[in-house]
């Protein structure tokens, strides 16, 4: 009980606080005098900054303690002081007559206090590059939980039908079907999940960037130029064929047509005394021109196929859901093996042949007998699977290859933090609140599965 | 010879409502896969016929291919490992037309399990899913069949549980499979198979595993149940008692095959084949003395048992799988070809050797519309 509303507070918090914390800051725009720019309608103008989560200052903000914390050095509190912004700082000086330096260099007395409470990053500090621990927390725990729980959904699902047609397929089907398995026990799964994780990424960045089509696109043509009874030779001829090529694109004409002429017109010089090469000349020809045709045609494609254009919130978001695919597309073996078991020892069971003998449909015996008894045991290793697939994305977060940075996630939040752990001066906090936030989060985990599993065993619900 | 039942009275019975049998199995023979070894043959050349309004109690020993002979009527055997190696099941259904059940496709042998055949399981422990409460699976078996609302599902629901003698129904409908006894869940399972008003029921060994009252209550309440819907119940059971005080027609299997099929009151009375004699001599009878009972293995022990039958002086042996084939054996090439089922007296089927005095003795079909009077359904059986 106690779980469950831990859970669904954090659930509600970091999930519900997602929209803001990866949303942009504003920064007003100025000009070179350092004035305001005012928009059409007079209203100061805004530009868009870098993302909540990302921002700070790293050198006056950085490594701040949480505000309430006692126990901070002279070089602290000022630094603390001047995170203040300039027109709270004049705010706190008109209100005790004084100059805003004296409030700067104040760190006793009511003057430090009404500083100390206009800090922004007052909750739990700040990290190395002087960002908001408690927004990074916010934005973690939403990365963490969202890809804890799909995974976990994803890899249940997965397994739940792998396991049960299996179970219900019966024989050899069966028998290959779980060998699959088996063998994909035997490989460690941490080197599965970085494979899918970085072959996804890799065939995503493709899709983003295009280099290979590009490449390919070049190879082609350049082997079709090459094998062309005309055999082009020269510059002329590649761009006799590129304006074939393109004569439809109206856009190449005016773009790739006249940058190419103006580089042919720029080099003319040295080109006139090279002596046309007759048609038909052999590929040797072709080849000693490669270089240079094949910026040509290089240019031309990266027409034809330009790079995509994708946001850095959208590609972010891709990289998650590739963790989360890799997470999930590998945790649901031992789903598979529960759900086999249970669905072949439940296909014995006299009731499952009362209802075969009732005149059920295969469907209705499938959904209707069969997997309301599995909700058991589904239900327990989904909350089991929950913190081992959030605990993943933070063990690969920790290698670099989960979440990266500068998104957050409770994974590379510890990991920093961890980095910051020095005997000299210990920035604890940066290790404590993401690790506390995931313990208690895990632990509130269990509590749900554990009260899930009593509500859902129809022997202990009525007791 | 061994009851009180006076044998060939063979007009003292009424004659079932329709002569037209409900159900015909004609050499079924269904086997299992046993890994490398030889397939193991359940059951083997089965021939036997269900009038409407009949009991038929099947018996035999543990592992004769009852249970197996019941599901194949569902078409039930789970295929692999099992397979129906031949043989019809003919049911007449509902209105008149005659289809086998083992040929026809799959949506129709749903819509007759359940609906046309109902059956009560062995176990009824386990026979009920435990996630439901005992009124969903009840409404659900309703809702299968039949075109009704929920809340006319529900109140047919209602009905069937008070037929079954459950108390306060209505609220009992919530009430989960563990919260029942064993009895009571057998009721449920009964009111499930009733509640679609099926024409057959098979009941496979219904209160084995219920206590004597609580037995005796479930088999008077589906003799009540029978009279009221009219249905023929196929009843597999171990217990003679039962058998004497419930069934009309009784056909006794072993290793697979039909060894005796006969009136109830004439296989008490003169028990043709050695084994059945070997099963009633081995019931204890009120007034005997001595210390211990026969078992089945001194009777079939003795040779002379074997000699008893009409034609014995021809070669006429009852066909028992441990012993040696007689000499005269006429092997028919086909399935279980050294057997044949043959009508030795009007109304008295008994498993035999093809030997040479049976040579074209065309197998019997066991057909007996015959079912007992009223006045004597429940006064047989004291002797248990
Ligand atoms: N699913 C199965 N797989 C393999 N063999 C089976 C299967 N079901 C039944 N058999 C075999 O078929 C034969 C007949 O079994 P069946 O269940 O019909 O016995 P039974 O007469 O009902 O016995 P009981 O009185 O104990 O219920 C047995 O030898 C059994 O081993
Ligand atoms: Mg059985």
């Amino acid at each position: 009980m106690v779980g469950m509303v831990f859970l669904a507070l954090m659930l509600l918090v970091c999930l519900g606080s997602l929209p803001w914390t990866t949303s942009r800051t504003l920064v007003p725009v100025l000009d070179q005098d350092g004035q305001q720019v005012l928009d059409t309608r007079g209203q100061p103008a805004f530009s868009r900054g870098p993302f909540k989560f990302n921002q700070g200052d790293p050198e006056a903000t950085a490594r701040l303690s949480p505000g309430w914390w006692p126990w901070k050095d002279r070089e602290e509190k000022l630094r603390l002081n001047r995170a203040v912004d300039a027109q709270t700082v004049q705010q706190i000086a008109d209100e005790h007559e004084a100059s805003t330096a004296d409030v700067l260099g104040a760190i006793e007395g009511p003057m430090h206090h009404d500083l100390k409470r206009h800090w922004p990053r007052f909750l739990l500090g700040t990290d190395t590059l002087g960002r908001s621990l408690a927004v990074r927390c916010l934005t973690g725990g939403g990365i963490s939980l969202t890809i804890g729980l799909a995974a976990a959904l994803l890899s249940v699902f997965i397994g739940t039908v792998y396991g049960s047609l299996a179970a219900y397929a019966g024989g050899k089907v069966d028998a290959v079907m779980m060998r699959i398995v088996d063998i994909l026990f035997g490989l460690p799964y941490i080197l599965l999940v970085v494979l899918l994780a970085v072959a996804s990424d890799a065939v995503l960045d493709e899709h983003i960037s295009r280099e290979k089509t590009r490449y390919r696109w070049v190879q082609s043509t350049a082997a079709s130029l090459i094998s062309s009874p005309q055999r082009s030779a020269t510059r002329d001829d590649v761009r006799a064929f590129l304006s074939l090529q393109f004569e439809p694109s109206a856009r190449f004409q005016e773009l790739a047509l006249d940058a190419l002429t103006a580089e042919w017109e720029r080099d003319k010089g040295q080109r006139e005394e090279t002596p046309r090469r007759p048609v038909g000349a052999d590929a040797d020809t072709w080849l000693s021109d490669f270089e240079t045709n094949r910026e040509m045609l290089a240019a031309a494609a990266s027409l034809t196929y330009p790079p995509r254009k994708i946001s850095e919130g959208r590609r972010t978001t891709y990289d998650v859901l590739v963790l989360l695919l890799a997470i999930g597309g590998v945790s649901w073996l031992t789903m598979a093996r529960v759900i086999r078991g249970q669905v072949l020892s439940l296909k014995a069971q006299p009731f499952m042949e009362a209802a075969r003998a009732m005149g059920a449909p295969v469907h209705r015996q499938l959904l209707r007998h069969l997997l309301p008894n599995l909700v058991g045991p589904i239900v327990v290793y989904a909350t089991l699977s929950v913190p081992q697939a959030i605990l993943q994305e933070s063990f690969l977060s920790f290698l670099g290859i989960g979440v990266k940075p500068p998104l957050p996630s409770w994974g590379n939040l510890a990991a920093e933090g961890l980095a910051e752990l020095n005997p000299y001066k210990s920035h604890w906090w940066m290790l404590l609140f993401p690790c506390v936030l995931l313990a208690t989060t895990l632990l509130a985990l269990n509590f749900v599965g554990e009260g899930l599993r009593e509500a859902f065993d129809p022997k202990r619900a009525r007791r | 010879m061994n009851t009180d039942t006076q044998p060939d009275t063979a007009n003292q019975g009424s004659m079932a409502s329709t002569d037209k049998p409900l159900m015909r199995i004609t050499d079924l023979a269904v086997s299992f896969d046993n890994g490398k070894g030889p397939r193991i043959q359940a059951v083997d050349g089965v021939r036997l016929s269900v009038y409407p309004g009949q009991t038929l109690a099947v018996v035999g020993e543990s592992g004769c291919g009852k249970s197996v002979t019941a599901l194949s009527t569902l078409r039930l055997i789970p295929t692999p490992p099992g397979r129906y190696d031949r043989g019809t099941i003919d049911f007449r259904l509902g209105d008149g037309r005659v289809v086998d059940l083992l040929d026809i496709d799959d949506g129709a042998i749903r819509r007759i399990r359940g609906n046309d055949i109902a059956m009560i399981f062995q176990e009824p422990m386990t026979s009920l899913n435990p996630v439901f409460s005992v009124g969903d699976q009840i409404i659900e078996a309703i809702e299968l069949h039949q075109n009704v609302r929920r809340a006319e599902a529900r109140s047919i629901a209602v009905t069937a549980m008070a037929d079954v003698g459950i108390p306060e129904p209505a609220s009992r409908l919530r009430a989960y499979p563990h919260q029942f006894s064993g009895g009571m869940r057998q009721r449920v399972m009964i009111a499930m198979a009733l509640a679609c008003k099926p024409r057959l029921l098979l009941a496979d060994e219904p209160s084995t595993a219920l206590d004597v009252t609580i037995q005796a209550q479930i088999l008077e309440l589906l003799a009540g149940l029978k009279a009221a819907h009219d249905m023929a119940i196929m009843l597999i059971t171990h217990d003679l008692g039962v058998v004497a005080q419930n069934a009309d027609i009784v056909c006794v299997m072993y290793a697979g095959r039909v060894v005796e099929y006969a009136r109830v009151d004439h296989l008490f009375a003169h028990p043709m084949h050695p084994y059945t004699r070997g099963l009633l001599e081995c019931i204890p009878r009120l007034g005997d003395r001595g210390d211990r009972l026969v078992t089945i293995n001194e009777t079939i022990d003795r040779p002379g048992e074997f000699e008893q039958l009409p034609g014995a002086r021809d070669g006429v042996r009852p066909w028992w799988p441990w012993h040696d084939p007689p000499p005269d054996l006429v092997r028919r090439d086909e399935p279980a070809g050294d057997y044949a089922l043959v009508e030795i007296r009007t109304g008295h089927w008994v498993g035999l050797w093809r030997t040479a005095a049976l040579a074209d003795a065309a197998q019997g079909l066991p057909d007996l519309a015959w079912t007992r009077p009223e006045s004597t359904a429940h006064s047989q059986g004291a002797q248990t």
